[in-house]
């Protein structure tokens, strides 16, 4: 058995890493030594997602060592984002965004976007698979008698990560030299972080409760909806509901604040170049936080220092408004709105620019809005709140106010007793905790499988000329098929051609929870969203030549570890297993 | 190879270049010979001065103290000095808490007295006796003026091979 559980938040801007020794109750978050400046390694509570490919004679020899690795190819975490700001073209950032991008295919060298001919690019899988590594080194340093691979080890995803983005985080575990690592969702960390610091959990929620848990991360927004029941004496937690993926986060609202700061400069005729927008940008974030307070000043100084060795007389003055800062925040990312409020949907282009798919309204109270609705008009009893752009008492209450106007019965909010001291590092927290849990110490969330999962089948209506064929979808995995279990179809024949791949269209749902495995939906409609197709081919016979047509029937399977896995099943017992195929998403797109 | 020619081409090369000809080396078996051991590798020559030189570098790159103590600010209004001050001020001050760690010499609060040993004159490191100080230089107390500094832990990073005395890199933007 492990020695430790290890839990990790890959976020899209900073990540973390909680332990717990497997025998003792206290979960205690890792310090990962990484670059702060070129040629010191120092020690900080997060890393940050951020990954820099130096040039060839960027750094003195033996700036960039690490204890564990003296001549790194790239850069990961503080020291990357701060030569990134100086050199944009080098630097890899929010690579977690591009895993699940419908776009792109994440396992091909996209990123950085902008970088100049020359620089050879990396994949959002690598710059995953880089970061983790970083975390497993630095782990490995500090604990040579426990190395990471020995331990059991949970990695969190935003709950609105669909079954590719899922596998490729795994992928990029596995290829780091991770051992099996368990997927979690990172609301449900967020809920368990709170139930491991407030022991009398159960005298705070009861029977019949329904807890809403908005997590607003640097780059995404996750909602889940946790049902508390009551199964002969004992109370269950269940996950019953969670939201569709959405890029907007604590990233977008600092731009947002930086975007005005900057307005307000270009006012006064003062132009800032890259260098010191970014300046402004850490400004204007320090600022939000301080107006957003309570008992906030009525405006907060920015000072951008003048570039070049005149300081002092270049140093540019501005004042940022705390009712300038409400408006901007609390109107364009928390309006008040109706609980039938509809978030703006994309205009597609007809052909989508390569990037990242953020979403086309900011309000997050209308996409609040839409999830309570499609999860059956659901009025939740409490709220957890996570992530640093919640720690802003103003956009906490506006949630509130929000969310008590949509219904009679008020919501109560799940509080951390120490809940202003860490909602940044809460999920790694709450993984640890999860970890423990499995294995029989703590309380478990029950919850599965987070949407319905089904397989486009061509309807056999006569094709018309220059149309597809029109589609079908059978469900092959039902809503919260849990850890551990499986399901059959074996009403349902697919002929499979042996040395030939085979492709699935593959589809899910997070709005459709009640479908059974098997069920056939008639029209793919806007309630589906399609995912990469998944394949399988059958190995040819050995001599290459003999043609045969295997009928099959599908089998998914939802693994302890959370991962979703579709085989095909033979009559006579022989399984292939089905792969997704990120590329073909990717053309599709 | 002759004999001569064999004597001739050692002689010279052991001469100006203190090896064997490789020809020669190889026709009397030689050649198995262990090259001689690589000079030890070089250990970066640290001078006291190069630890002065970082903290310099360091308070530059993270506040930009080099350039404010530089700079002419007797012609900027007071509070354009006063904007500037604050931004370098704080990012000094956390720079300077992560490389060094400050105490008070003496805990105590300024103004209210503070006991000596009368006995023997205070270690003159630690403590400075000013004002109508005793021919004996021993005092049995007085009033704490200053609490003094003292750095209690030092961190900071081994100086590898750059070049300390360059304080801050010359930056030339690509357009």
């Amino acid at each position: 058995m492990s020695q430790y559980i290890i839990g990790i938040d890959l976020g899209t801007t900073n990540s973390a890493l909680a332990f717990a020794e497997a025998d003792s109750p206290e979960v205690t978050l890792f310090p990962i030594a990484q670059l702060a400046n070129a040629g010191e390694v120092a020690e900080f509570d997060l890393l940050a997602s951020s990954l820099y490919l130096p040039g060839e004679k960027e750094f003195v020899e033996g700036a960039l060592a690490l204890p564990w690795n003296p001549q790194p190819s790239s850069i990961v975490g503080r020291f990357a984002r701060i030569r990134g700001v100086e050199n944009a073209g080098r630097l890899v950032s929010s690579a977690k965004s591009w895993l699940s991008n419908q776009a792109s295919d994440p396992t091909q060298p996209l990123l950085p976007l902008s970088a100049p001919e020359g620089v050879a690019k990396i994949s959002p899988l690598e710059a995953s698979r880089q970061y983790l590594l970083h975390l497993r080194s630095a782990w490995d340093q500090a604990h040579a008698d426990a190395k990471l691979a020995q331990q059991t080890v949970l990695i969190t995803v935003p709950a609105s990560f669909d079954a590719a983005a899922r596998d490729l985080t795994q992928r990029a575990a596995k290829l780091a030299g991770y051992p099996e690592v368990t997927i979690m969702e990172e609301p449900q960390a967020a809920f368990y972080a709170w139930i491991e610091r407030n022991p009398d959990w159960r005298e705070r929620v009861k029977p019949g409760d329904l807890i809403l848990v908005v997590d607003i991360g640097g780059g995404t927004t996750d909602f889940t909806l946790i049902s508390v029941t009551d199964q002969g004496g004992e109370m269950q937690l269940e996950r019953i509901a969670v939201g569709d993926h959405l890029l907007l986060g604590g990233d977008n609202m600092d731009l947002a604040v930086a975007r005005f700061a900057e307005q307000q400069f270009a006012e006064k005729g003062t132009k800032l170049d890259a260098l010191q927008f970014h300046a402004l940008w850490q400004q204007g974030r320090a600022a939000k936080e301080v107006l957003l307070a309570e008992d906030a000043p009525a405006s907060q100084a920015l000072t951008i220092l003048g570039r070049g060795s005149g300081l002092v007389g270049g140093t540019i003055k501005g004042k940022i408004a705390r009712d300038d800062i409400r408006q901007l925040i609390l109107e364009g990312f928390f309006p008040i709105v109706p609980a039938d409020a509809v978030p703006q949907r994309n205009r597609r282009a007809a052909l989508l620019e390569v990037g990242l798919n953020y979403a086309a309204d900011a309000a997050v109270t209308k996409h609040l809005a839409q999830f309570l609705r499609n999860a059956g008009n659901a009025k939740p009893t409490h709220l957890l709140l996570n992530g640093g752009v919640l720690q802003s008492s103003a956009i906490e209450q506006r949630l509130f106010e929000v969310l008590n106007s949509w219904q009679k019965n008020g919501v109560v909010e799940l509080k951390n007793d120490t809940k202003r001291a860490d909602l940044m590092h809460a999920v790694a927290h709450g993984a640890a905790y999860y970890g423990k849990a499995r294995t029989g110490k703590g309380v478990r969330i029950r919850g599965g499988v987070p949407r319905t999962y089904y397989v486009g089948i061509e309807s056999s209506l006569p094709a018309v000329p220059g149309l597809a064929a029109p589609m079908k979808a059978l469900a092959v995995v039902p809503f919260g098929l849990e850890e551990g279990s499986k399901v059959e179809l074996p009403q349902r024949k697919f002929a499979l051609v042996v040395g030939e791949p085979a492709e699935f269209r593959f589809f899910s749902s997070v709005t459709r929870r009640s479908d059974a495995a098997g069920f056939m939906l008639d029209e793919i409609n806007d309630s589906l969203e399609e995912l990469a197709p998944m394949e399988v081919l059958l190995p040819p016979h050995a001599d290459g030549q003999r043609e045969e047509i295997v009928p099959v029937t599908l089998e998914s399977y939802v693994t302890e570890t959370g991962m979703l896995e579709l085989w095909c099943v033979a009559a006579d017992g022989r399984r292939w297993k089905l792969e997704f195929n990120v590329r073909e998403r990717a053309a599709a797109a | 190879m002759s004999r001569i020619s064999a004597a001739f081409s050692s002689f010279f090369s052991l001469l100006f270049s203190g090896v064997l000809p490789e020809s020669v080396a190889t026709q009397f078996g030689y050649m198995k010979m262990k090259p001689a051991a690589a000079p030890p590798p070089e250990t970066p020559k640290i001078k006291i001065t190069d630890g002065a030189l970082q903290m310099l570098q360091t308070l530059q790159r993270d506040a930009r103290l080099v350039d404010f103590l530089m700079e002419d600010i007797a012609g900027y209004a007071d509070d354009q000095v006063g904007a500037a001050v604050r931004s370098v001020h704080a990012d000094a001050k956390a720079s300077l808490a992560r490389h060094v760690t400050l105490a008070p010499v003496i805990d105590g609060v300024e103004g209210t007295n503070h006991k000596l040993d009368g006995g023997k004159a205070p270690d003159p490191n630690r403590i400075k006796l000013i004002g109508n100080v005793p021919a004996s230089g021993k005092a049995p107390g007085g009033t704490l003026r200053h609490r003094g500094w003292q750095a209690t832990s030092v961190n900071l990073p081994p100086i590898g091979k750059q070049d300390v005395s360059i304080i801050a890199p010359a930056e030339i933007e690509i357009e």
